[in-house]
């Protein structure tokens, strides 16, 4: 079977100006089968966007073997770009051109021409809703607007495999939401694995079927996004001040309760949302004299730590 | 791999490059305000110091293959620097294109700018100066201008090359390696008149030859324009390969990224 990504050993550092080299990949052992969305999680300065850009060969690793597509991608890699494309978060194109202008300069790199280009232009520009910016120039378009640019570009060679680069960051909730549903459509209908980061777990819940965690520049797990969830104690963050005594016992038996902290008259806990109702933990809670409760949604940076210790 | 699609590969390069320059007020300043200024700076100075007919054209070519050659080399190093400048080089880089198409294709527009500018400056001063572009013949002025313009793909390839070894701000140094290419080739003088030295390295500088062939047209001694086309096709050759192996390594530095930040 022909892998969408396999990657085994992957090193990668960068040669700083004070400090020497600096690792920011170590040994990275993947294989993604292209048939789910896989998602990279991790938090900022992880090596999400390194190791994108070392699957879509835009930049080389210093060791280490991989393959895309079935292809040899550390010699090959002319063949490998003409089967893949990426479309990062905060996307830039060349400003005064125009929408149809940047998709059509973008074909043209791949080597489009004629009618056949104008018609991957026209087909991604219809794909991705931009008809009615295509004589808009890049620079008076929205954020929301760059990101489906970005995306109709990233479809004009007809990939076999898509890289997305943090793909909602800096857009709002609804730009986001919209977003993921591109790419979904574009993994289903389109039927173009898709290798995506984020940072934002909730996303990569909704779009992945298996997740690899990476922080500081190793997968430290892989699972799916359910399992996951509960080894990396990701939910919601309730912290709380009381007074009077609280059954930790009880409260530790409730299912969807990923993790409690009591001590001294402060509980940290952590809920998974989806499993547990809070009036459930509210009862429990009732034998104490509630003096503060704070919720808060616990950033991956936080889960990271738990996972490692 | 069709033809045409590897023509089109090369003609991205023109394209973006075209609609840029279209979009940007500063190009009626590139194409004719200083090229304008520069001709007839040199032109008045010719009557100022009562200089006779051969002269002003020795001076004048000198003036128009100077400005030609500026307008072209910046339209070779565009095609990496409006990537740089709008952060879009990773879009260029990850797609299967290679140096050379981006270079033929900003050098193909680049010609196209030089030679506009070209007609502009040989009608201005023929018409103030008296000054007869085709006393030597059309394929005078072909091979001239053919001379200048791989000159310029020269400088803009040195120019893309520093930036992707050195970074963003390399392109001052490259820049200024361009003002003693000129100044050692003899652009308002003969080499005669420098020293030794730098006359040995002058007849390392293609521009040379070039200058040398179109002046002869006009009584200035002999050229050797064989040697200068010669050794301009074998430096495109070293500076095509040049670039592919520069952006390998800026692949393989890391450098291509910090570029797109
Ligand atoms: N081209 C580069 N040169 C030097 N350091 C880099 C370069 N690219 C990334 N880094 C460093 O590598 C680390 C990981 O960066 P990155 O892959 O962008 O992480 P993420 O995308 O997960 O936020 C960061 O500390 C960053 O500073
Ligand atoms: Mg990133």
């Amino acid at each position: 079977m022909n892998y969408a990504v396999r990657a085994s050993g992957i090193c990668k550092g960068f040669n700083t100006l004070f400090r020497g080299k600096k690792e920011v990949l170590k040994d990275i052992n993947l294989l993604i089968d292209g048939e789910e969305i896989f998602g990279i999680l991790g938090p900022n300065g992880s090596g999400k966007t390194t190791l994108l850009s070392i699957f879509s060969t835009l930049i080389y690793p210093d060791r280490g073997e991989l393959t895309i597509l079935g292809i040899d991608a550390r010699r090959k890699t002319h063949e490998v770009r003409k089967l893949i494309n990426i479309s990062t978060g905060k996307p830039n194109f060349p400003w005064s051109l125009t929408v149809r202008e940047n998709l059509r300069h973008s074909g043209m790199l791949y080597g489009l021409h004629g009618r056949e280009l104008e018609r991957a232009v026209d087909w991604s520009m219809e794909s991705f809703d931009l008809h009615q910016y295509q004589d808009t120039r890049f620079e008076n378009l929205s954020t929301g607007v760059k990101q489906r640019l970005s995306l109709a570009k990233a479809m004009l060679n007809g990939p076999k495999l898509l890289f997305l680069d943090e793909p909602t960051t800096g857009l709002d909730p609804q730009m986001a939401q919209r977003t993921r549903a591109l790419v979904k459509r574009i993994h289903r209908d389109m039927g173009v694995s898709v290798v995506m980061t984020t940072h934002y777990m909730p996303e990569a819940e909704e779009l992945c079927g298996m997740i690899a965690f990476l922080k500081e520049g190793r997968i430290v797990a892989q699972d799916t996004p359910a399992r996951l969830k509960r080894c990396l104690k990701i939910g919601e963050r309730m912290r709380i001040r009381y007074r009077g005594d609280i059954d930790a016992n009880a409260l530790r038996a409730i299912p969807g309760l990923i993790s409690a902290d009591l001590s001294a008259g402060r509980a940290d806990l952590v809920i998974d949302k989806n499993e547990v109702t809070f009036s459930r933990v509210m009862r429990t809670l009732q034998s104490a004299e509630i003096l503060e409760l704070e919720l808060e949604e616990p950033d991956l940076e936080d889960v990271f730590i738990e996972l490692a210790g | 791999m069709s033809l045409q699609g590897e023509i089109n590969k090369c003609l991205s390069a023109a394209y973006k490059n075209w609609i840029i320059s279209k979009r940007n007020v500063f190009t009626v300043f590139e194409l004719v305000f200083w090229p304008l200024i520069s001709l007839l700076s040199i032109g008045l100075m010719t009557r100022f110091l009562n200089i006779g007919g051969e002269t002003v054209a020795f001076l004048l070519v000198g003036a128009i293959g100077l400005t030609i050659l500026q307008i072209c080399q910046i339209d070779v190093a565009y095609v990496l620097l409006f990537d740089m400048w709008s952060k879009s080089i990773k879009n260029t880089f990850v797609s299967p294109v290679r140096g050379y198409h981006l270079v033929l294709g900003a050098l193909l527009f680049g010609m196209v700018r030089g030679t506009f500018a070209f007609t502009i400056l040989v009608v201005i001063s023929r018409i103030l100066f008296g000054f007869d572009f085709l006393a030597g013949g059309v394929h005078t002025v072909l091979i001239f201008l053919a001379g200048v313009f791989a000159v310029s793909a020269l400088i803009g390839m040195i120019v893309c090359i520093s930036i992707l070894l050195f970074g963003q701000k390399a392109d001052v140094a490259a820049w200024s390696l361009s003002g003693v290419i000129m100044l050692i080739s003899g652009i308002y003088y003969p080499i005669s008149i420098l020293p030794d030295p730098l006359q040995l390295m002058a007849r390392a500088v293609p521009l040379t030859y070039f200058l040398e062939y179109y002046r002869s047209a006009y009584g200035f001694g002999d050229h050797n324009i064989m040697t200068g086309a010669v050794m301009v096709a074998a430096y495109m050759i070293v500076g095509l390969i040049a670039l592919e192996i520069t952006i390998e390594r800026a692949r393989s530095t890391g450098i291509l990224l910090r570029l797109s930040e």
